[in-house]
């Protein structure tokens, strides 16, 4: 019994090869890389680790890191529901079109996207001399261009978690809650939001990892300024062309135990939505999306 | 009454998928709306929800007009076919979700929640998720909580299709049990006969966005007044028939007196057919002899098919195999007791005979394309339009080559164009009751113009009309033209003879339809109400082809050819119909 317990009959064959491959690959790529960087971070003592972190250009970068990717995540989360409530209940014409954009930040390489958004966004770029005359805002190399960056980088993980969740929520539950009689706010508060907010939660969680991190794009729209506009990953850029590998190394521990922690939240709150959803099993069954036109409304 | 619905209409792009329905449900009736996949019936019952804007019409519930109160006003209890349970809230807050709306304070709600519960026969479920619960209680789950905010009227959109056979049937008895209790004015939508008959008060049958007939389900079952609902419910031998004055005959034999037989369209239900060994020992009316073809065993029915011969019945639709030479085929299905009487073997010679018949009150019995050469009725057969109307009516289409010296019994079509109407004349005045004049090619009409010349042709055009608008997803108008300069008072009675002609209509044909009266020139007005649409058909009524202006005919057939014309005449018209 205990052989056969995890060597279940299984349509793919090689059970032995793929899972040694499997293996192999998590570690060599990720499991060993990040023990080394644990490890290099040990060579330090206590004071010397707490020195790096809580240096005063450390915290500044980590506030903007965070400050800016949880701005980021939050306006992403707002304008992603509303691009992906549009791609998925109306029918216009160029949806394609838009569905299909929405895929070009993850596309784009991160410096394009960053150099893109730097001349237009630039005191003298198209946008910027528009925003500094008309509010006299300026976005380029200032914590707001960070923000900005960062919504682009982010936009693509909101949406593309929203847009099946919107998918499967079905109008029949809109409907019903209508002729039970509830106002279209209270059907949009009650029966489309929490249907919907597991996958935005997720969302949000992806775009705030994935703005954490973000270093191409930033790097050319923020002016890096120390204290004021340098992101934590450029700030282990410059510990390591400093040649402070120790130092490079207990920053980016820091990073590691943050993203880890968003990857244990975005599993948390999956596992809690599947079991909320799905249910035991028990007749459980999951019904099958009705195929109705969707653009009774729309489309008139 | 609870339900009223007053012309009803829908359109999606144009076309319409609930057609002037007008229907009336009184308190406490269960109505069923029978009909197959795309006929209408969800997107009627979803008018009457408010969750589909209707294009014409109205709609009251208890005496109060709704046609544009939004959904969640209505006050109705609507249960879906997938049950649309709120899948984040326990059974408890699903139920209570129209309370909660409503403000209703929490230990009320408790208790209607209570109430709910016991009704439906789930007590002590509220804390559940509707993912742990089957299929059958989730429906039972959504009916309590559609019934929780005390609605009007119970709307249910095929509550039982996800469900599994032995699930429905008891879900059946339990809804049927529930609306008794409560006294509640329901209307159920469904494509399963069975369940029709297991439920309903009355049945309304819809078909192409028509309410094609709505009654009892016996009546419905022995006295459908169209082919499709004798079909549709329950199995029937559709047979062409004669009118004679003793009776219905079925052989197409020519009478004495060389009067042109007419034609009628007779259902004879499989179990209403006899057979025995021969002729003497047939105890209902002997129909023909025929051979045994098939026998299927079933348990409780024994289904047999049996070949008449070919002088016998003449089905309204030739059979699949299209031979009507080798006789029709006749669907037979006997009881136990019947198999003991006589058992019959494949291939045994058996007389037929017909215990009941029931003659349909359709005015269009079959179609016969007469042309002056068989390529040119090949053609006609083909033509959209009457091709369409042969296989939506299941009626057969014969051909006729050359001249005759009477007009072909059922309706005869000729091509529009050039000597249409020389040909039209000539079948009139020469025993045609209608005619059907089809444009070559073109699409199928979506508006379609109805007018009478005279009043005594009234009665004998709408029934045509009706008969004809069952199958033709179009839209109807009736156009009462007078002369402009006619005084005050007799255009008021003009109108309400109109408006007479229209409930008429509604009462004996089922057909509801625009009623308009305009003055001026019957030519122009036609013509302008003709050309204002693409796709626009007229149906003429007279009764005295004699008068017709042969000239302005002429000039209406031939100068619109892609136009198609039904001319009904009322002097050779059906006398009323009876079974």
């Amino acid at each position: 019994m205990a052989a056969s317990w995890f060597r279940q009959p299984s349509i793919l064959p090689g059970f032995g090869l793929t899972l040694g491959f499997t293996t192999f690959f998590l570690s060599a790529l990720v499991l060993l890389p990040l023990a080394a960087l644990i490890f290099k971070t040990t060579s330090l003592t206590w004071s010397e680790f707490l020195d790096v972190v809580l240096d005063e250009r450390a915290l500044a970068s980590y506030r903007l890191s965070f400050g800016a990717a949880f701005i980021a995540a939050a306006v992403n989360a707002f304008f992603g529901f509303i691009v992906a409530w549009s791609l998925v209940r109306y029918e216009f014409p160029g949806r394609r079109l838009v569905d299909a954009l929405i895929d070009l930040p993850f596309a784009l390489p991160t410096a394009v996207s960053g150099i893109a958004l730097a001349t237009v966004f630039a005191p003298t770029g198209w946008l910027g001399v528009r925003l500094q005359e008309l509010f006299g805002i300026q976005v380029a190399y200032t914590w707001l261009g960070v923000v900005v960056a960062l919504i682009l980088i982010g936009l693509p993980f909101v949406v593309r978690s929203v847009q099946p969740a919107l998918v499967e929520a079905q109008r029949d539950l809109e409907e019903a809650a209508e002729t039970l009689g509830a106002s279209p706010f209270t059907v949009f508060r009650r029966i489309i939001l929490p249907a919907v907010l597991p996958a935005l939660v997720t969302g949000f969680t992806m775009a705030f990892a994935r703005g954490v991190g973000e270093y191409g794009s930033v790097v050319f729209i923020s002016g890096n300024l120390p204290l004021k506009t340098e992101i934590t990953p450029l700030l282990i850029v410059i510990k390591l062309e400093q040649f402070d590998y120790n130092g490079a190394a207990a920053l980016g521990f820091m990073m590691l135990l943050v993203s880890f922690l968003m990857l244990l939240a975005i599993n948390l709150v999956q596992s809690w939505s599947r079991r909320r959803y799905v249910g035991t099993g028990d007749g459980g069954r999951r019904v099958e999306r009705r195929a109705r036109p969707r653009n009774l409304k729309a489309g008139a | 009454m609870s339900i009223v619905l007053d012309q009803v209409t829908k359109r999606y792009q144009g076309a319409p998928v609930v057609n002037d329905v007008s229907l009336h449900v009184g308190q406490g009736e269960f109505l069923v709306l029978l009909g197959p996949s795309g006929s209408g019936k969800s997107t009627l019952l979803r008018a009457i929800a408010g969750l589909t804007e209707i294009d014409h019409g109205r709609v009251a519930l208890h005496g109060r007009d709704v046609t544009h109160v939004n959904s969640r006003e209505r006050h109705v209890g609507f249960v879906f076919q997938h049950y649309a349970l709120f899948r984040h809230m326990t059974i408890g807050e699903n139920i209570e979700f129209a309370l909660r709306v409503r403000k209703v304070k929490s230990a009320d709600r408790r208790a209607r929640r209570k109430e709910l519960l016991k009704l439906v026969a789930l007590e002590g479920m509220d804390d559940r998720l509707p993912a742990q619960l089957s299929g059958g209680q989730q429906q039972r789950v959504a009916v309590a909580r559609a019934l929780a905010h005390r609605p009007q009227v119970l709307l249910m959109d095929e509550p039982f299709g996800a469900l599994d056979a032995k699930i429905r049937e008891e879900l059946r008895r339990t809804i049927r049990q529930i609306q008794r209790e409560l006294d509640m004015t329901t209307i159920l939508v469904t494509h399963d006969q069975e369940e029709a008959f297991a439920l309903a008060d009355r049945i309304g049958v819809m078909h192409q966005g028509r309410l094609l007939e709505c009654g009892k389900p016996d009546d419905l079952y022995t006295r459908p007044a169209t082919r499709f609902v004798s079909t549709f419910l329950g199995a029937a031998n559709l047979l062409l028939g004669y009118r004679t004055p003793r009776g219905v005959r079925f052989s197409s034999a020519p009478m004495a007196g060389g009067e042109v037989p007419r034609e009628v369209v007779a259902i004879l239900r499989p179990e209403e057919v006899e057979l025995c060994a021969d002729e003497l020992a047939v105890k209902s009316n002997f129909v023909s002899y025929g051979q045994v073809e098939e026998v299927l065993f079933g348990g409780a029915v024994e289904r047999l098919r049996v070949r008449m011969a070919p002088d016998g019945p003449v089905p309204v639709a030739p059979g699949r195999d299209g031979s009507t030479d080798r006789g029709s085929l006749l669907e037979v299905s006997r009881t136990l007791p019947e198999q003991r009487d006589f058992p019959v073997a494949v291939g045994q010679r058996v007389a037929v005979g017909a215990r009941t018949i029931h003659v349909l009150p359709t005015p269009i019995s079959s179609f016969t394309a007469v042309a002056a050469d068989a390529a040119a009725a090949r053609a006609l057969c083909d033509s959209p339009l009457l091709s369409a109307l042969g296989a939506r009516m299941q009626t057969r289409v014969a051909t006729r080559i050359g001249r005759f010296e009477r007009a072909p019994p059922g309706m005869p079509a000729i091509a529009t164009g050039p000597g249409c109407a020389q040909a039209a004349e000539w079948h009139l005045t020469h025993g045609a009751v209608q005619l059907l004049c089809v444009p070559p090619t073109g699409p199928l009409p979506n508006h379609v113009v109805i007018h009478t010349l005279d009043a005594e042709s009234r009665r004998a055009t709408l029934a045509v009309a009706a008969s004809l608008l069952r199958h033709v997803a179009a839209e109807a108008i009736y156009l009462g033209i007078q002369p402009g300069t006619s005084a005050e008072t007799e255009r008021g009675a003009h109108l309400r003879n109109l408006l007479d002609a229209r409930s008429a209509a509604l009462a004996d044909h089922g057909l509801d339809m625009r009623t308009e009266l305009r003055p001026g020139s019957v030519a122009e007005e036609l013509e302008k109400e003709l050309a204002a649409y693409e796709r626009s058909m007229l149906v003429l009524g007279t009764s005295n082809p004699g008068a017709i202006h042969w000239d302005w005919l002429k000039s209406l057939l031939e100068g619109t050819p892609e136009r198609a014309v039904l001319i009904v005449n009322s002097a050779r018209a059906e006398p009323a119909a009876d079974s």
